[in-house]
C-alpha cells in the first residue's frame, strides 16, 4: 500500500523554505522584530496571512492591527515565531482536502487554537525558550503528511479500519518502518528548524523512548492537548479524531493540571 | 465515525475528550444506522481512549444506543473502562440502566448472542456486589456454553482473583442491562450450539436469527444442536419451526438436534412428527460431542459430506473478475507486496501440497450466492497478520483469527463491488481452518473458479464456488 519509497518520494517533494522567511526568522533568532516585521512586509502574501491571523478573536486584540510591525509587536518574539512556522506549514497544506474533510481556513484554525493553547501552557509551565513556543507549528504537518500519503488509499484504508482498530500512524509506521511523526521531523529538518522542535514532537507521539525529563513532560502536554483539539467537534467532523492513536496512559499524570490550565481557562 | 466490526460486534472507538458538545460530532444517527446494516447484534462504545467525559457527553451515546435496542433488540452497552470510569458511569446512571457495561471487550464478546467457543476452554470468574447481577451473570455465561464460577462474597472474590491463569476470564465491574432478545448461538468445532428456553411458541420465530443459521448452512455448517434442557413445552408454532427449519436443513445435507428436552408439557407426539421431519433427540449434550463417531457422521467433526452438488452460475462467473481483484487488492495491502496471477481452471479444489498452509472462507447470498475460499501458505498468512498485529507471530490461533478478519475484509470489499453494480448482497461471518483436509471435506463435490496467484515465490490460492 505504502512502500519505503513513497515516503522517500514524499520527502523529496518538500520544497527548500523559501527565501524571505528564512530572513524574517533570522531577524527573530536575533531579537530584530522591527527588522524581521519589515523584511516581513515585502511578502504580500505573508503580510495578509499575518493580517487575517492576527485580528481573529482567538488572539484577543480589540483593535484591528493592519502593519506587520505593529503585528509582531503584540505579539511578541516567541509568538511571532510560531506564526511564521505556521505560516511554513500551511504552504505545505494541499489546496483541495480529499482524505480529510478539511478547508484551508478550518485548518488554519487547528494551528491557532493549538498555538493559542501552547502559548497558555508554557506560560504556566513559565517557559520561555521561543523555540520551544514553536515546537507547536510542527505538529498539524502530520495531518499534511496523512493526507499526501493515504489520500490515494482512502477506500483500502477505511476497510481495513472497519475490521481492526488501526490509525494511518500506525499502518505507516508498519508498512514503511516511518511514522507521520518521523516525516515531520523531516521536514523541520529540510527547513533547518530548531532540533529542539523536532525533538518534542518525535516525542509526543506518547511512544518515544526520550531520556530528557523536561522534554518529555512537555510532550506529554503536547500530545494531550493534540488530542483536546482533535476531539473538538470540527476535527472530528473532518476525521481527526482517529487519525493517530491517543495514548491515555502516557498523559495520565498531568490530565488534572491540563484541565485547570487549558480546559476551564478555555469555558472562562 | 466507523465501527469496527467483528464476530457480530461492532464497537465505536472515540479518542480524547467526549462531552456535550464534542459527541454528536463523534456517533451520530448515520454511524449507528450503517453499522447496524451489517446484521450486527452487539454495538458497544470503547472508553479506552476516552479521557474526559462527562454526563452530557455520554448521554448521547446513551440514547442513541438504546434507542436502538428498542428498535432493534441489538445489545447495547460501554466498554473497556477502568475503575474509575466505572465509578462515574454508575453514578451518572445509577438508576434505570438499561445498557450493559463490559469492563473490556472480551467480556463483552462472552455475552453476544453468537460466539465461537475457545479451543482451550477454562472456567470464568464472576462478581458482582449485587446477588441478582451476578446471578445474571452467570446464567447468561452458562446459557452461551461457558462455566462460570460465581463468587459469593468479596473477599472469595479477591483471594480467587490471585489464582488469574486458572480462569479463561476475570469478570467484575460489569453490569447487564438489557439484553437481546435473540437466542444464544455458539459455535464448538464444527457444529453450531443454539441455547432454547421457557415455551417455544411463536416468539421463536422472531427470536432466532434466520440470517445466522441460513448463512451458517451456506458457508457449511450441517451439525444444528439445539440446547433445551430448560424448554417447558412447545406449542404447534414450535413445532411449525422446527418442521420448516429441518426441510431448509435437508437442502444443505445438514442434521437438526435437539438436546435435553422433556416432554412432560408438550404432546408426545411432537417428538413423533419432529423424527419424521428429520430431527434427532439425545438426552445429553455429551452424547453428541463426546461421541467422536457420532459427531463424524452429523457432520459436526470438521468436514461436511454433501449429495448436493451446485453449479457456478453464469452471473457468479461474470463477477469473478471483481472478487479476484478485490482479493489480490487487499493482499497487496496487506503484505505490501506485488501479486502475479499464476494459473485460472474451472475444476474441483485441488490443493498439491496441504502441509503448512492454512485456509479461510466467507459465503455471501442475496442477489448472488457463493463461497470465497482463500488458501495461504503459513508464511504468507503470517506476512498478512503483521499489519493487523503488528508483530511477527506463530500462534496459530492468533494467525486464524486475523485470517478471519482478513476475508471479512475481503468480503467487505467485494459487497461494495458488487453494490455499485446493484447487486445487493450479505457476507456470513468468516470460518477458518487449520487444517486444509477439513477444507477439502467441506468443499467435496462443489466445482469452482480455482485461481492461483503467486505473491514472493509463494502460491496462494483464491477459490470461488457456490
Amino acid at each position: 500500500m505504502i512502500k519505503h519509497e513513497d515516503i522517500q518520494a514524499y520527502i523529496h517533494t518538500i520544497p527548500p523554505s523559501p527565501v524571505v522567511l528564512k530572513k524574517v526568522l533570522d531577524w527573530l533568532d536575533k531579537g530584530e522584530l522591527t527588522k524581521a516585521a519589515s523584511e516581513a512586509a515585502e511578502d504580500g502574501a505573508l503580510k495578509l496571512y499575518l493580517q487575517n491571523i492576527v485580528n481573529k478573536p482567538i488572539y484577543g486584540f480589540k483593535n484591528d492591527i493592519k502593519a506587520v510591525g505593529q503585528i509582531f509587536g503584540v505579539l511578541g518574539l516567541a509568538q511571532a515565531e510560531q506564526i511564521i512556522y505556521n505560516y511554513m506549514i500551511s504552504l505545505l497544506a494541499p489546496a483541495r482536502w480529499e482524505l480529510f474533510t478539511l478547508s484551508t481556513k478550518e485548518f488554519s484554525q487547528i494551528q491557532d487554537n493549538l498555538g493559542v493553547m501552547w502559548k497558555r501552557i508554557l506560560e504556566h509551565k513559565q517557559i520561555k525558550e521561543k523555540e520551544i513556543y514553536s515546537a507547536i507549528s510542527l505538529l498539524p504537518a502530520a495531518i499534511i503528511v496523512c493526507e499526501a500519503l493515504f489520500k490515494s488509499k482512502k477506500e483500502e484504508v477505511s476497510l481495513l479500519r472497519s475490521a481492526k482498530e488501526i490509525d494511518y500512524n500506525t499502518i505507516l509506521k508498519r508498512l514503511s518502518g516511518m511514522d507521520l511523526f518521523d516525516l515531520c521531523a523531516q521536514i523541520a529538518a529540510a527547513w533547518e528548524m530548531p532540533e529542539i522542535i523536532s525533538t518534542i514532537v518525535l516525542c509526543s507521539k506518547g511512544t518515544n523512548e526520550e531520556t530528557n525529563e523536561d522534554i518529555v513532560e512537555l510532550s506529554k502536554w503536547m500530545h494531550l492537548l493534540f488530542f483536546y483539539q482533535l476531539s473538538q467537534p470540527s476535527a472530528v467532523e473532518a476525521g481527526l479524531n482517529d487519525f493517530i492513536a491517543f495514548n491515555i496512559d502516557y498523559v495520565e499524570d498531568i490530565y488534572e493540571e491540563f484541565q485547570e490550565v487549558v480546559i476551564d481557562e478555555c469555558a472562562q | 465515525m466507523r465501527a469496527v466490526v467483528k464476530n457480530g460486534i461492532g464497537v465505536f472507538h472515540p479518542q480524547g475528550f467526549l462531552d456535550g458538545t464534542t459527541a454528536p460530532a463523534l456517533l451520530t444517527i448515520e454511524d449507528v444506522k450503517a453499522t447496524q446494516s451489517l446484521n450486527i447484534n452487539m454495538i458497544l462504545l470503547s472508553l479506552k481512549k476516552v479521557v474526559f467525559f462527562n454526563k452530557n457527553g455520554l448521554d448521547i451515546f446513551v440514547k442513541l444506543l438504546e434507542s436502538l435496542h428498542e428498535r432493534s433488540g441489538i445489545i447495547v452497552g460501554l466498554c473497556d473502562y477502568d475503575e474509575k470510569k466505572y465509578a462515574s458511569i454508575q453514578k451518572f446512571y445509577s438508576v434505570d440502566m438499561n445498557f450493559s457495561l463490559f469492563r473490556t471487550e472480551k467480556i463483552a464478546s462472552l455475552f453476544a448472542p453468537s460466539m465461537q467457543e475457545s479451543t482451550q476452554k477454562k472456567s470464568i470468574l464472576v462478581w458482582h456486589e449485587d446477588p441478582s447481577q451476578r446471578s445474571s451473570l452467570a446464567i447468561e455465561l452458562f446459557d452461551r456454553g461457558h462455566t462460570p464460577v460465581m463468587c459469593q462474597s468479596e473477599s472469595e472474590f479477591l483471594q480467587k482473583k490471585g489464582q488469574a491463569d486458572l480462569y479463561e476470564e476475570i469478570i467484575f465491574n460489569t453490569y447487564l442491562g438489557q439484553l437481546g432478545s435473540k437466542i444464544a448461538t455458539r459455535v464448538t468445532g464444527n457444529a453450531i450450539i443454539y441455547t432454547i428456553a421457557d415455551f417455544l411458541d411463536a416468539q421463536i420465530v422472531r427470536s432466532f436469527d434466520m440470517t445466522y443459521h441460513t448463512s451458517s448452512l451456506n458457508v457449511g455448517f450441517t451439525l444444528f444442536i439445539f440446547d433445551a434442557y430448560k424448554v417447558v413445552s412447545m406449542n404447534v408454532h414450535g413445532l411449525n419451526f422446527f418442521s420448516k427449519l429441518s426441510t431448509a436443513a435437508a437442502e444443505f445435507g445438514a442434521n437438526i438436534c435437539i438436546v435435553g428436552m422433556s416432554f412432560q408439557k408438550t404432546p408426545a407426539n411432537f417428538k413423533t412428527e419432529l423424527e419424521d421431519a428429520g430431527l434427532i433427540f439425545f438426552e445429553n449434550m455429551d452424547d453428541i460431542l463426546k461421541d467422536k463417531e457420532l459427531l463424524k457422521e452429523l457432520g459436526g467433526s470438521g468436514g461436511a459430506t454433501k449429495n448436493t452438488k451446485r453449479a457456478l452460475t453464469k452471473v457468479l462467473v461474470n463477477e469473478l473478475p471483481r472478487f479476484i481483484n478485490a482479493t489480490v487488492n487487499t493482499m497487496e495491502m496487506m503484505t505490501n507486496s506485488k501479486a502475479e496471477k499464476q494459473e485460472v481452471k474451472v475444476d474441483l479444489l485441488r490443493i498439491a501440497q496441504t502441509k503448512d498452509k492454512v485456509a479461510s472462507s466467507i459465503g455471501f447470498y442475496g442477489e448472488l450466492n457463493g463461497l470465497v475460499i482463500l488458501v495461504f501458505p503459513i508464511t504468507i498468512a503470517k506476512k498478512a497478520c503483521e499489519l493487523l498485529l503488528g508483530e511477527k507471530t506463530d500462534n496459530i490461533e492468533d494467525i486464524l483469527d486475523t485470517l478471519a478478519e482478513f476475508v471479512n475484509i475481503i468480503a467487505g470489499r467485494v459487497k461494495s463491488l458488487l453494490g455499485e453494480h446493484n447487486i445487493r448482497v450479505d457476507i456470513t461471518l468468516p470460518r477458518t481452518y487449520e487444517h486444509i483436509e477439513d477444507l477439502l471435506s467441506t468443499v467435496d463435490a462443489r466445482k469452482g473458479v480455482q485461481v492461483n496467484l503467486g505473491f514472493e515465490n509463494e502460491s496462494f490460492t483464491f477459490f470461488l464456488t457456490r
